[in-house]
């Protein structure tokens, strides 16, 4: 690809650059990250880059919200509804990861005192 | 088609999943007014779903049952498929869960007991919507019930080990959830659908390279479930920190769901019908790691946990070579390491608890404190090695055919290679059953055998083993017609869509 | 060392999204199942919101799968913080007469913010999630503002089931009385974008709100005690 192209990628795909922007800044500080507050950090950007890349999966071109507030919306211009449902049941799953994923970490600094994932080394091999 | 109720000629199967899931919401509140009802619940309801399991068998052996959740077409709405492989795979949950839950009533005293059981079912439950879902977004939704239940099943003790592995475990899941739900979204984007014969049926007819991407994302999504190498390190620790009534269902229901996940994945929505080289590679690995691991540990519950690597490389490998006989033969190879490992994680559960330590010095003499027990123990191992006459025999020996049917020097190597392996576990299920019976402890020799609640399920289980190992018959029919299912594309897209 | 491993894995993952991501050209993508819902979910559901109707019609079962999912966080939370653990009580120093007042005042009408939310979930923008994050919320504001306030640990658990078994119970009436399907809208579906329209969807939200503001409302109630 040469930069012409990812010029016309970068400005034709703005969303999926942020979606994916997050996902990588996610998984590098999951992949990279020592400290479980930092990682469970990453997690949550992470969850929140797959939930805008869903979202703007089923966006179409000056499209409207799914809802016929009044009887006059047409149904021609509205956004797909199916990745919003999709989203929603992410956000939910995502909300319920961290929030077990903190009463571990709660748990964990109360039996090593640290939450440095390279001091916490009572399993090897 | 048309004649949809509570009852077709079985149980409608959409109720093994919500007569579970109903209890599991009830339970709260049952525990209020008795906390000893709560754990006879999955007793019950495990019971239930086992005989509406069983109960549908004649009618998916003619053709799969497809259930329409809220009365709408596929693809615009969740269908299940109980097709031979969804209803042979919740029989086996049932059956494991009934079982361990028999187990549990006695095994689990201590911590937080009415959670427990809820979770329990919950993660059973998640298994069961795997098995039966015909749509990807939904499968990624139970697979996650899943995965939750049991990272918090594996910290339920609290205790250091415990802790740390759930961490662990989540930390890694998540990671693998998250590609998985990145790769559902790519499918979406360029086919705008998420039933699984519908994403069939166009992806037969899509650029090969695109496809691809997503493919790998979901299979390394699952991979960390299905404890693929190398996305399996999250293994050895939860499941030997885990208690074990929750291990038994750790190695003998939750990998093997996510490898079904896997393979469903790979045959049905990719349509791979030819052999996999790279897979075919990855489970020979998988199972000389695993062997090798298990191999130089002197903890049980680590040593177990590591053959289960090993036997999931078996499987990988049975499935990847892909003729009919080989898919029968890993689908079989998993209802023998369920019924085999669940024995063994039972058995040593409270071989652990009377001698007061993991540690497999620690057992010496043990045959003659809990001879029962140790016998179950004994059989379990044999059958995991793959001697007759019990049910490791005919898997082991199905696979083995298969993959030298072949006829290629390669994969004489690899079957080679595969009987290692089966060496490695013989070598190392030996030493320990030696120490057991051959011996002298020191300390008390007095008998003291486990206690009847776990006793009754692991001789059923070991009832079962025998009796497969013995008329292998019995399961080869719907074995056969479960490996048709998984390699035949186009019927299962003909009998979803119509 | 480790993060050039990660970056080389990040870019090979990168690289392989900007060769799918070239066939799924933004703002229009391929919605065959979501022109029918657009087209055809006012006739069939009853609902305004099409997400709505695509939520707890069309794919309900994934929504049954969601609440279990949080279901599952809230009790393995508690499973998890509840071992061993040490019930202390602390000196709270109180808060200002201002701020305690003003979160009494503002608590009821952040509840029924949070309760037209959710009723209105299948005319408006929301539903029985956001509602029931919003009733969380207010819970949240309690405890910071009126410190030493529990809601009862024995009624949420409560409403908690009571909510789920709602749910399961109209979709095995779906299936037992109505439609003959698991979670089929069997009611009639009233008038398009009036409240009692869209048949078990306002039902369903309503048991959704109460099972999600408990449970988000427990959560909170289990960090707080075990931080303090």
């Amino acid at each position: 690809m040469d930069i012409q192209g990812v010029i016309h990628f970068m400005q034709n795909y703005t969303y999926y650059i942020g979606a994916f922007g997050l996902i990588f800044i996610g998984l590098f500080i999951m992949l990279v990250k020592r400290n479980l507050i930092k990682v469970i950090l990453g997690l949550s950007i992470l969850e929140t880059g797959v939930n805008l890349f869903l979202v703007s999966v089923g966006y179409i071109s000056k499209g409207t919200a799914p809802i016929f507030s009044n009887a006059s919306i047409e149904g021609k211009s509205m956004v797909d509804p199916v990745p919003q449902a999709l989203v929603l049941t992410a956000i939910v799953i995502g909300v319920a990861v961290l929030a077990l994923a903190l009463s571990l970490a709660v748990r964990l600094y109360q039996h090593y005192g640290t939450l440095d994932l390279r001091q916490i080394r009572e399993q090897r091999w | 088609m048309n004649d949809f109720g509570l009852f077709l000629n079985g149980i409608n199967p959409v109720l093994f999943i919500v007569v579970p899931l109903g209890f599991a919401f009830g339970i709260p509140l049952l525990g209020m007014i008795s906390k000893k009802i709560v754990k006879w619940v999955p007793v019950f309801v495990y019971s239930f779903v086992l005989v509406g399991a069983l109960s549908n068998i004649p009618d998916v052996l003619d053709k799969p049952i497809i259930i329409q959740i809220g009365g709408f077409v596929p693809p615009f709405g969740i269908n299940l498929v109980a097709g031979p492989v969804g209803i042979l795979f919740s029989a086996l949950i049932a059956f494991a869960g009934l079982m361990v839950s028999i187990y549990a009533v006695v095994y689990i005293k201590e911590g937080p007991e009415v959670r427990y059981h809820i979770l329990y079912l919950l993660l059973l439950t998640g298994a069961m919507g795997v098995v039966l879902t015909g749509d990807i977004f939904n499968l990624f939704v139970f697979f996650e019930i899943l995965c939750i239940s049991s990272y918090t099943l594996v910290g339920y003790f609290g205790n250091k080990s415990g802790i740390e592995s759930a961490v662990k475990y989540l930390i890694q899941g998540a990671i693998g959830s998250s590609l998985l739900l990145i790769g559902i979204g790519l499918l979406y984007g360029l086919f705008g659908t998420l039933n699984m014969a519908d994403l069939a049926r166009q992806i037969s007819s899509a650029d090969p390279v695109t496809v691809f991407i997503p493919m790998a994302l979901m299979i390394t999504g699952l991979g960390v479930e299905a404890a693929l190498f190398p996305l399996n390190a999250w293994l050895p620790d939860a499941h030997s920190s885990a208690p074990s009534s929750i291990s038994a269902i750790l190695s003998g229901i939750a990998i093997e769901v996510g490898l079904y996940a896997v393979i469903r994945i790979l045959f049905t929505i990719f349509g791979i019908s030819d052999f996999i080289m790279f897979f075919v590679f990855l489970g020979v690995l998988t199972l000389l790691i695993g062997e090798m691991c298990a191999f130089s540990q002197n903890n049980i519950k680590r040593m177990l946990a590591y053959s289960s690597i090993g036997q999931i490389g078996l499987m990988v490998f049975a499935f990847a070579i892909a003729t009919s006989h080989a898919v029968a033969g890993g689908l079989f190879q998993m209802i023998s390491h369920t019924l085999g490992k669940g024995l063994l994680f039972m058995a040593a559960g409270y071989m652990i608890i009377r001698s007061g330590s993991m540690k497999t010095a620690s057992f010496e003499g043990m045959g003659k404190r809990m001879p029962l027990t140790c016998v179950a123990f004994t059989i379990g191992a044999f059958s995991i090695v793959g001697l007759p006459p019990f049910i490791g025999f005919p898997s082991k020996f199905l696979i083995i055919q298969s993959a030298l049917a072949k006829g290629t020097v390669l994969f004489t190597i690899l079957t080679g290679l595969v009987l290692m392996g089966t060496v490695i576990e013989g070598a190392y299920f030996f030493r320990i059953v030696q120490v057991i019976y051959f011996k002298k402890g020191n300390g008390d020799s007095e008998r003291n055998e486990a206690p009847i609640a776990a006793l009754i399920p692991m001789f059923l289980f070991t009832a079962v083993i025998i009796i497969i190992g013995i008329y292998p018959k019995f399961v080869l029919g719907i074995l056969d017609s479960a490996a048709s299912e998984l390699l035949n594309q186009i019927d299962y897209i003909r009998s979803v869509l119509g | 060392m480790r993060s050039i491993i990660s970056i080389f894995l990040l870019v090979v993952i990168a690289w392989g999204m900007i060769t799918v991501l070239q066939e799924i050209p933004f703002g229009s993508s391929e919605t065959r199942v979501g022109q029918r819902y657009i087209d055809q979910g006012r006739e069939e559901t009853g609902a305004a919101n099409i997400v709505t109707s695509v939520v707890l019609n069309y794919r309900g079962f994934d929504t049954l799968g969601e609440i279990t999912v949080l279901f599952v966080a809230a009790i393995g939370l508690g499973a998890v913080l509840s071992t061993n653990r040490k019930k202390k009580k602390r000196e709270i120093e109180s808060a200002s007469l201002v701020l305690y007042t003003g979160c009494r005042f503002l608590f009821p009408l952040i509840l029924l913010f949070g309760a037209y939310i959710f009723i209105h979930g299948h005319l408006t923008p929301g539903g029985g999630f956001q509602g029931g994050a919003i009733v969380a919320s207010a819970f949240v504001l309690v405890y910071l503002g009126c410190r030493g306030r529990r809601i009862s640990e024995t009624g949420s658990k409560a409403v908690e089931s009571l909510g789920g078994l709602i749910f399961i119970g109209i979709g095995l009436a779906g299936l037992a009385v109505g439609g003959r399907y698991f979670l089929s809208n069997f009611l009639p579906k009233g008038e398009l974008n009036t409240l009692f329209s869209a048949g078990v969807i306002p039902i369903l939200y309503i048991a959704i709100g109460f099972k999600v503001g408990s449970e988000l409302a427990g959560v909170i109630d289990h960090l707080i005690e075990d931080s303090e």
